[in-house]
């Protein structure tokens, strides 16, 4: 091969590596972009930092990111059904990719985690005994068991500790009356009392 | 009192009045299932019950409509910027209003001297309305509203803000803090507001187009320049908490002549500042907001007067307050506004509209609502107007005069509602005056007027007499 055959090639080659890199450059630049506003937009309920006000909204920070994945499946599928998850989350996920799912897991399982919040003493022992040991004469396994000693989670099994009281009760009761599908726990609750569950999650709060 | 002879569009006015008072009553105030349609996400998520904004509702407004869950149609350029994203599917929906409105005694006929109108109206419908609420492209969005009145039997354009708002966090992803910024192009002095203690989204949400309303209301309580202006805003919105807004207004009427002139009413003279500073702190599941709210607005009466030489000015101060508390089943709101208003009529008191050349006038609005599960709930309302007496601005006159020529009226509302789904709602309303222009009892003539007729209209008529029995199915679809 000729010596200016060699160089029109090599100098293409450039050309079009550069091109190349130019492309993914804009590429990643939109991404960065779509990902911002995405956060921007869980964030008007969540909070920047996945700390949300309201206990409507639970807080996402340093949650699993499998069971934010999982969630955010779920929601984009409608196949968790719960009041609120209809009302605003089938239709903030249905159109996230896998790739932005990922994204957002990832963001919100790094963010700093949220705040013990204090409760009624007597609760938080009667909490942290459910949630230690169980309730063995009523079949109740410690839920410790599945979502970590600290409550941080465990994979698919999230995080608890520092979630809003209100939020873990709502959940605990549209799980126990089948609104929200998690056949894991369905078994596990079905016979948890009101008392019970406002314990265990005062004391998950607390954390 | 003056002794200027009257007009013949003076002694139009009480009816002229009339008119415009009914058509301030039908407060136009909507919530549009477009929204739902584009963000795939329930009423719920941005109403109370509509059209009252929750938190995140106030944030879907203030970030321009543009939240969108649906498949968009898009363009690029070669770097990357976007030149479409545009909704696959129209953001398009209708609302509908069907009424019923009975008074405390019978109002007098619109042609016939002594005789009565029949008492018991039915509007169907009182409004219906088509609406293009949603995204136009990335960062900006519009409510478009264009409405058949039921009583006017004519169909024309409403309610519209359209708006341009950024989100943008100060520092890195990281950063604590982030700041909304937006422009609004819109018609009416508080459709942009995302509060419900205004005019345009304020309580009552509906009530009735053809029972009659007192003599006078503030420039920004009666929605007077709604749809005959044109206000363009600059706004702010930091942290979830502090709003800012500052929107110039000019007139922009529709229909009649163009470019403006003596044939047409109450017209802008140059532009008119609007301002909005508010304070909204959220904490648990309840959000309160304090705030100020005005605007200073020179007018010329026109309607027979030419636009020129001097103008009325008319200057609204105003505080107000909201308390929501959004539970799992149990939703309550508190809301109030008070509104000063200094008007000063060189341009009235010159073309004899008016007998004083400095007025004012004072409202206080409070309401207090519940709901239970968004389904079933309802209000209770008090509102007072007071102000200057002035013999020419509220002239005596059957049913809609003031025999005292008093802008004062008070009263309370109380509403309950149903609503078997979050966009069907069925309204029971009643509005009890304890006094209205100025007076409890033969506020209108006085009491030596003279019956009309022993079995027509008798003069000389009681607040109570307008009392308001107000039935109304409200459907959004």
């Amino acid at each position: 091969m000729k010596l200016r055959h060699v160089l029109t090639l090599t100098l293409g080659a450039c050309v079009g590596l550069g091109s190349i890199a130019q492309a993914q450059n804009l590429a990643n630049k939109q991404a960065q972009a779509e990902l911002k506003a995405t956060i921007n937009n869980c964030a008007v309920c969540h909070g920047l930092h996945g700390q949300s006000v309201s206990p409507t909204f639970p807080n996402l920070a340093a949650q699993q990111p499998v069971y934010i994945e999982n969630q955010l499946h779920a929601f984009k599928n409608q196949t968790r059904g719960d009041p609120d998850a209809q009302a605003f989350m089938w239709g903030m996920a249905s159109q996230l990719t896998d790739q932005k799912i990922a994204e957002l897991a990832h963001y919100w399982s790094t963010q700093p985690p949220p705040k013990p919040r204090a409760g009624d003493p007597k609760l938080i022992a009667q909490g942290r005994a459910i949630f230690t040991k169980g309730i063995p004469t009523e079949g109740v396994p410690p839920c410790a068991s599945c979502h970590g000693p600290d409550a941080a989670g465990r994979g698919m099994f999230p995080r608890l500790a520092g979630q809003h009281q209100q939020y873990l009760l709502k959940q605990l009761l549209v799980i126990q009356t089948a609104l929200r599908s998690a056949p894991v726990m369905h078994g596990i609750i079905k016979d948890l009392t009101r008392d019970q569950m406002q314990a265990v999650t005062t004391y998950l709060a607390s954390l | 009192m003056s002794d200027i002879p009257r007009t013949r569009f003076q002694k139009l006015r009480p009816y002229a009045l009339l008119l415009a008072l009914y058509a301030s009553l039908a407060t136009p105030s909507w919530a549009v299932p477009s929204f739902a349609r584009q963000t795939g996400m329930a009423c719920a998520a941005c109403h109370t019950v509509y059209p009252e904004l929750t938190p995140f509702g106030r944030e879907f407004k203030l970030n321009g409509y543009v939240l969108d869950n649906m498949k968009q149609i898009t363009g690029i350029t070669t770097d990357a910027r976007s030149t479409l994203s545009l909704n696959s599917i129209p953001p398009i929906s209708m609302m509908l209003q069907i009424s019923y409105t009975h008074t405390g005694a019978p109002l007098p006929d619109s042609a016939l001297t002594g005789a009565q109108a029949k008492n018991g109206d039915v509007l169907f419908p009182q409004q219906a309305s088509f609406f293009y609420a949603g995204k136009i492209a990335d960062n900006l969005g519009a409510f478009v509203q264009l409405t058949y009145d039921g009583v006017a039997d004519s169909f024309g354009f409403d309610n519209t803000d359209i708006r341009y708002a950024r989100h943008v966090t100060l520092g890195s992803l990281d950063g604590n803090k982030n700041l909304v910024i937006g422009v609004t192009l819109n018609n009416n002095p508080t459709v942009q507001d995302p509060w419900n203690t205004t005019q345009a989204w304020g309580f009552p949400y509906s009530g009735s187009s053809v029972a009659p309303g007192p003599n006078a209301s503030t420039k920004l309580d009666s929605g007077g320049i709604g749809q005959s202006a044109a206000g363009l805003g600059v706004y702010a919105w930091w942290h979830h908490s502090l709003y800012a807004e500052l929107t110039l207004y000019s007139a922009a009427l529709r229909g009649g002549a163009h470019p403006l002139d003596s044939t047409q009413a109450a017209v802008i003279h140059g532009v008119s500042p609007y301002w909005r500073l508010a304070y909204e702190y959220r904490w648990n599941r309840n959000s309160l907001m304090f705030g100020t709210y005005g605007i200073d607005a020179k007018m010329h009466p026109g309607a027979g007067h030419a636009l020129q030489g001097p103008t009325d000015e008319y200057l609204d101060v105003a505080g107000d307050m909201q308390y929501q508390y959004i539970g799992e089943n149990n939703i309550f709101t508190l809301m109030s506004t008070y509104i000063h208003e200094n008007q000063t009529l060189n341009a009235s008191v010159a073309d004899g509209l008016a007998a004083n050349d400095h007025n004012s006038l004072k409202t206080l609005k409070v309401v207090g609502e519940y709901y239970y599960q968004r389904m079933i709930g309802g209000a209770v309302g008090y509102f007072d107007t007071t102000g200057t007496q002035d013999a020419l601005l509220y002239p005596a006159g059957a049913a809609s005069g003031s025999f005292l020529n008093s802008p004062d009226s008070r009263g309370e509302i109380f509403e309950v509602n149903y609503l078997p789904w979050l966009n069907t709602k069925l309204q029971l309303q009643y509005v009890h005056y304890d006094r209205f222009n100025g007076g409890t009892s033969n506020y209108d003539l006085g009491p030596s007027a003279a019956p009309y007729g022993t079995t027509g209209y008798v003069a000389g008529r009681s607040a109570s007499d307008n009392d308001t029995l107000y039935v109304l199915a409200w459907l959004n679809f």
